[in-house]
């Protein structure tokens, strides 16, 4: 029943998912003009995916936590490819993705990665890197990284980059927990198998809660500690 | 005057508990950046942790580019303390 199920959700929704993303770029095209409409567009695309992550879940939970005023740096674990897509459930609407330069290369996502303005951590200047954050900040947009880096390790460190923008730009960092996707879909894998889910952002971390010259590698600790907590209850 | 086992020590204590690395991983011939995966940003924090760590200032004497594997920064650390000894 498990494989049989994880083949229909492959077939269908995982096959729905797609034409999704190709059919709504291809009609949203004649309007999208500006960076911050390409945001929306993938916001909305982002939804989409939702819903067909919806019914391949076996449960789904979204716990959206009140979020501080202002832009922010949204900071999520790792695990799988629709990680990306999971944070539009949580609210976060207008959103500047910094990722790895991989995903710049891809066919048909790095037209929308460089319209939206998106930020390729590994070629883009750590000063260049503060600069367009700033801007985004100023223009609305929340900042999200995957400070791990990579699928590959779920328990992996976050690194301190993110962290050293927040303070920097003194914004607060907002945890995201995403628990499930792995399961879902596995990193170099194609097969969606149904998996519990749960999204959940948690409270927020501020720049100024920590003192001495490592306060970005405190904020990274304690996002990682804060994330990993939630997601080890959940399994419990 | 502090030994090469005691930098070495004081050294991987101060990498694993900053930056979540494993003894297994702290071997001298580890490259810091391709096998620890320690980044531009780490390099940085690497050497402030380090300054706290050994109460002396590394900053100064010190380039990333030169510094490949973990055997490097015992060989930097040590030649500090050397210095500083003299």
């Amino acid at each position: 029943m498990y494989w049989l199920r994880t083949v229909f959700n492959t077939l269908v929704y995982g096959t729905g998912a797609i034409v999704w993303l190709m059919i709504s770029a291809v009609a949203a095209r004649p309007w999208i003009k500006t960076g911050a409409q390409v945001r929306k567009l993938v916001y909305w695309q982002s939804r989409g995916i939702l819903f067909f992550m919806r019914l391949c879940a076996k449960s789904w939970r979204v716990e959206p936590a009140p979020r501080p005023q202002g832009p922010a740096v949204v900071a999520a674990n790792h695990a799988s490819s629709l990680d990306l897509y999971c944070v539009a459930a949580l609210g976060f609407n207008n959103v500047m993705y910094i990722t790895k330069g991989w995903v710049f290369r891809l066919p048909f996502f790095r037209f929308v990665m460089k319209r939206a303005g998106y930020i390729d951590a590994e070629t883009t200047p750590p000063d260049e890197m503060l600069t367009r954050c700033r801007r985004a900040a100023e223009a609305g947009c929340d900042i999200v990284v995957f400070p791990q880096g990579s699928r590959r390790n779920p328990q992996g460190r976050f690194k301190s980059g993110a962290f050293y923008l927040a303070e920097k730009l003194n914004m607060p960092v907002i945890p995201v927990a995403i628990g499930g996707t792995g399961q879902m879909l596995a990193p170099g894998s194609v097969w969606l198998h149904p998996s519990d889910i749960v999204l959940k952002s948690l409270p927020p971390i501020r720049p100024d809660e920590f003192s001495g010259p490592l306060v970005h590698l405190e904020m990274a600790r304690r996002t990682k500690s804060v994330i990993m907590q939630f997601l080890q209850g959940e399994t419990l | 005057m502090i030994t090469k086992e005691e930098i070495i020590q004081k050294t991987n204590e101060a990498l694993k508990k900053e930056f979540e690395l494993t003894d297994a991983q702290l071997v001298p011939t580890a490259r810091l950046k391709d096998d620890l995966g320690l980044d531009s940003l780490d390099a940085v924090d690497m050497i402030v942790v380090l300054e706290q760590q050994f109460g002396v200032v590394l900053r100064q004497g010190y380039d990333m580019r030169s510094m490949v594997t973990l055997n490097d920064l015992y060989n930097f650390i040590e030649h500090l303390a050397q210095e500083h000894k003299a």
